[in-house]
């Protein structure tokens, strides 16, 4: 069994038509074993696309929502919002070389502030959506393996805006790892904010930053 | 009248350019260079730049700010989205004329086309229809026209009033002056308040983006040139993504404890 996994991806030299038939059948039996085991419990692997496609109507049905108020809306928006993004491969970019130097805890307070901060500043979005809907316009993969989702939110008075996801599969899941909005990553952005604040103090200054901006901009205005 | 003012400012220009280009080459190690250029980070003037930059975020929390607050409250969304109708249109020379300069023939005419349809059928252009027609708006200026043909940008600069600029830019912003509609169309003592009309209904299209931005900074001056710089890059190269280049360097970390 194990020999045969091991040989699926290559053409098997030497073989009888019978035997390549055999090998052909074992190799099949053993993808679809593997891909029981994988994806057992899950309907089926959800592609890059579907996963942005599926993200985007959910929010927007609850944004168009009007039977809830904007409380509900965000807490709604957050919960499907944090199944599609991989916080801790964001904070890991965002950080890069810095984040071997922090410690376990400093990684995890990291990890949930950062999450926190992105929340609080881009959930209030929600006060103020304006019939806006995503359109995708295309797909590519990714050299090292990503895949990257290209939308374009349509705004009914104003102009376009482009905005594109790369997503990374972990765990058979396809999760938003970086979003980039007119040319401009998020994770970049960041990366050279943190890198300013990192040079000039340390991770723990860097934590405490985000948990003072945090606790600011929590309270949503009516 | 008018010429000798715009002669004058254009030398102005002229003479900051010549020192900024000078800048432009200073030099930077390799491989830093690559590093920088994917997090937008190379930024010698950065002393002089956040002087400048400071100046710019009191001038516009206390000046252009609350004036484009007033504006908005006043003004019906509808209103100020024909103004912004208005003097996009009144760009298009610059949009067209770059995009010629960059030999897209078919995007200059497909800019000419808009601003026929949206001059007239739009009434003077307060109006969008071609977007509808397929003719959509483009971006393009001189200082992508210099990008376009490889000139590169330099280091980062924050200019007085202009905001986050770079020496391609600047002398781009300088070229671009001379080719608005505005001399021909407007009388040069009413371009002051158009002007000023233009840059207060655009302020208070961003009034929302700009909040945003400086909550969701916790560096605002590097958040903006981040995105500057960046912002630049995929509009000279046309593309909205990021490059294989840079996406080695933003993706492929080597982050793992082990």
């Amino acid at each position: 069994m194990y020999e045969q996994r091991t040989n699926c991806g290559h053409h098997p030299a030497g073989v009888s038509e019978q035997r390549l038939g055999r090998w052909l059948a074992a190799c099949l039996a053993v993808f679809l074993w593997i891909g029981q085991g994988r994806v057992a419990g899950v309907a089926a692997v959800e592609s890059p696309t579907a996963v942005v496609q599926q993200t985007a109507d959910a929010v927007v049905a609850v944004l168009a929502d009007k039977s809830l108020t904007t409380k509900e809306k965000r807490a709604k928006v957050e919960q499907i919002v944090y199944a599609h993004f991989d916080f801790t491969t964001l904070s890991k970019l965002v950080l890069a070389r810095n984040w071997k130097q922090l410690s376990p805890e400093q990684q995890h307070d990291f990890v949930e502030e950062f999450k926190r901060h992105l929340s609080v500043t881009y959930g209030r979005n929600v006060e103020t959506y304006n019939n806006e809907r995503a359109v995708i316009t295309g797909d590519r993969q990714e050299s090292n393996g990503d895949w990257t989702v290209k939308t374009k939110i349509v705004r009914p008075s104003a102009e376009d805006i482009l905005v594109d996801y790369r997503l990374r599969q972990q765990d058979g899941e396809w999760r938003v790892i970086d979003v980039i909005i007119e040319g401009v990553s998020l994770v970049a952005n960041f990366r050279s904010q943190f890198q300013e604040i990192l040079t000039s103090s340390n991770a723990d200054h860097l934590i405490q930053l985000l948990r003072e901006k945090n606790a600011k901009g929590e309270p949503l205005k009516s | 009248m008018r010429r000798r003012g715009d002669t004058v400012s254009w030398l102005r220009y002229l003479t900051l350019a010549v020192v900024l280009v000078g800048l432009a080459g200073l030099p930077l190690p390799a491989h830093a260079a690559a590093a920088a250029e994917a997090e937008s980070n190379h930024d010698p003037l950065e002393g002089f730049n956040r002087g400048m930059f400071w100046f710019n975020d009191k001038l516009d929390l206390y000046v252009i700010e609350p004036v484009a607050k007033g504006w908005d409250k006043v003004m019906p969304d509808a209103v100020q989205h024909s103004i912004r109708n208005f003097f996009s249109n009144l760009r298009f020379p610059i949009v067209a004329g770059n995009a010629l300069l960059q030999a897209k023939f078919k995007q200059a005419g497909s800019d000419v086309g808009r601003f026929v349809v949206n001059t007239t059928v739009g009434v003077a252009g307060f109006f969008d229809p071609a977007t509808g027609w397929g003719l959509p708006a483009h971006d393009e200026d001189f200082g992508q026209t210099l990008g376009y043909w490889g000139t590169p940008p330099g280091p980062y600069l924050v200019l007085p009033f202009f905001g986050p600029s770079d020496p391609r830019d600047t002398v781009g912003l300088a070229a671009d002056s001379f080719s608005t509609v505005y001399p021909f169309f407007i009388v040069y003592y009413y371009t002051f308040g158009a002007r000023a009309i233009d840059l207060v209904n655009t302020r208070a299209h961003y009034l929302k983006q700009v909040k945003e931005a400086k909550e969701a900074s916790l560096d605002y001056y590097s958040a903006v040139r981040n995105a500057y710089v960046r912002r630049r890059k995929a509009l000279v190269n046309d593309e909205t993504g990021i490059s294989e280049k840079e996406a080695e360097y933003l993706y492929n970390v080597d982050t793992d404890e082990e």
